[in-house]
């Protein structure tokens, strides 16, 4: 046999052979990051869900405390408002943000509601009778069932990300995952001032009605 | 933030010593205190959380408020709820809380590491009660949030286990705790008639037996290539010997009534942060 020909053979298998160990792992490394990103994409869709059921329970509270004798008109409309600015922020529920402006702008909207609820509740101290309600106690249980959600599914938000992306940076993935459009993706960041708590300036202009419900047992 | 704080608070003082000491020391003795520093900041940095240990049983007095006889009762109430319906409900009761965190995000850690309820289904619900703390909470999975929402729970622990811990009747208000957590529930999942301990299912048997079966076909293989070149003749004996063993290596997980009380182990569940909880 010629051994010229067998020789070529032999290098050109070898080729093949690198090229096709090569394909598998680059085949294997793109599914790995599709089934990451479907990852990121699930857990946001959770986190839509929570964020969806604080805004659902919004009216509800907003009818009971307005039953209250008197209570602090400038703090319901205050909710009210960071409630209807909360829909107004154009985001896709099924696909995690791509951009780390968009998210920003989703997580203030969303913290201006915290806020605007917090003060709320605070504000309800002032009105024994109120707080008394079932009604009021049920729909405060909820708030803080939902907020424990959030924070839950934020953090199971986050850590998808995290994964996703050291998969996206890492080498050798990172050299073709551009090609592929995956990129890094933003993730919940700790607000600037979380830290301190919301002020709440009560409106002392109109006096809280005359508490004369009995010691609570 | 807070583990940081106490160890600056430490250090001044602690420094200006070891900077004596190490003056004086050679290089042996330095290593020797490094280590031991390192083992003491470590320990003061456990201090600020523990995870407990994933109880044995569905109810669990670790505070010693209710008798022997009415544990046994609950256990078995329980465990016997989780035949009917496959619902893992556990009730613990502790001193106090170690943790710094608040008790909605403790518990469900905690809930969360123990793997209250099937992995599919979710369905883990676990009362927590911390006596001296005289903090109680009800932390519910994913796949019972349905049946047994934050408003339900809240009353549970405001409406009606609260007054009777407020008179110390802790009895009582598990009792009737467990009574209504139960009545919530059920409906909603369809039990197998075992409790997951008795069933003896564990998550890893699938993933043994392909590596088994993956063994086995390696090693027939070579016995077929050492017999082409070596010439001798060897029957399957192994095989049916070491298939047997792996049967009888599946059974050995479920224990039942193995010191008289029904046993709990967890089915992998998952919790999202839902229930809700009282102080009394």
């Amino acid at each position: 046999m010629n051994k010229g020909l067998i020789g070529c053979l032999g290098i050109g298998a070898i080729i093949l052979f690198v090229v096709l160990v090569g394909g598998c792992a680059v085949a294997g490394s793109y599914n790995r990051l599709v089934g990451l990103q479907q990852k990121v994409d699930q857990s946001w869709a959770q986190v839509q869900n929570v964020y969806q059921r604080r805004a659902d329970l919004i009216p509800n509270l907003v009818n009971t405390v307005q039953g209250a004798a008197n209570f602090e008109k400038s703090t319901l409309t205050e909710v009210t408002n960071a409630r209807a600015s909360v829909g107004r922020v154009q985001i896709d529920p099924n696909h995690a943000p791509t951009d780390a402006a968009k998210l920003q702008e989703f997580q203030q909207a969303q913290g201006q509601l915290s806020n605007a609820l917090s003060r709320l509740l605070v504000v309800s101290e002032r009105y024994p009778e109120l707080r008394a309600t079932q009604n009021f106690q049920n729909l405060q249980a909820q708030l803080e069932g939902t907020e424990n959600r959030i924070s839950v599914e934020r953090g199971n938000f986050n850590s998808a990300v995290q994964e996703y992306n050291v998969a996206v940076r890492t080498f050798p993935t990172n050299l073709f995952a551009g090609m592929f459009g995956f990129q890094p993706r933003p993730f919940f960041e700790a607000q600037a001032g979380a830290e301190k708590p919301p002020t709440v300036n009560f409106n002392f202009g109109s006096p809280a009605p005359a508490a004369t419900a009995a010691p609570t047992p | 933030m807070e583990i940081t704080l106490k160890l600056t608070q430490l250090d001044p003082s602690v420094r200006a010593r070891l900077a004596v000491l190490l003056r004086m020391t050679k290089t042996r003795t330095r290593l020797c205190l490094g280590i031991l520093a390192l083992f003491a900041s470590a320990f003061v940095a456990q201090a600020a959380e523990t995870i407990p240990p994933k109880p044995d049983r569905y109810f669990n007095d670790y505070a010693g408020v209710v008798s022997s006889g009415a544990a046994q009762r609950f256990n078995e109430q329980l465990a016997q709820f989780e035949r009917e319906t496959s619902d893992q409900v556990l009730v613990v009761v502790y001193h106090t809380m170690q943790s710094d965190s608040s008790i909605d995000d403790y518990t469900r850690r905690v809930a969360q590491a123990w793997g209250v309820g099937q992995k599919n289904q979710r369905n883990g619900v676990v009362l927590f009660v911390f006596v001296d703390d005289r903090k109680m909470f009800i932390q519910v999975g994913y796949g019972l949030e349905g049946a047994l929402p934050d408003f339900t729970a809240f009353d549970i622990t405001e409406r009606h286990i609260k007054p009777l811990f407020r008179n110390q009747d802790y009895e009582g208000g598990i009792a009737t705790g467990i009574d209504l957590i139960c009545k919530a529930i059920r409906g909603e999942y369809k039990g197998s008639g075992k409790t997951t301990r008795e069933s003896g299912s564990s998550q890893n048997n699938p993933a043994g037996l392909l590596v088994f079966f993956f063994v086995l076909v390696i090693i027939l293989l070579a016995m077929r290539a050492s017999r082409r070149f070596g010439g001798y003749r060897y029957t399957g004996g192994g095989g049916p010997f070491v298939s047997g063993n792996w049967g009888s290596g599946g059974g050995w997980s479920s224990s039942s009534s193995g010191g008289g009380f029904s046993g709990f182990s967890g089915g992998g569940g998952s919790f999202g942060g839902g229930g809700a909880g009282s102080s009394w």
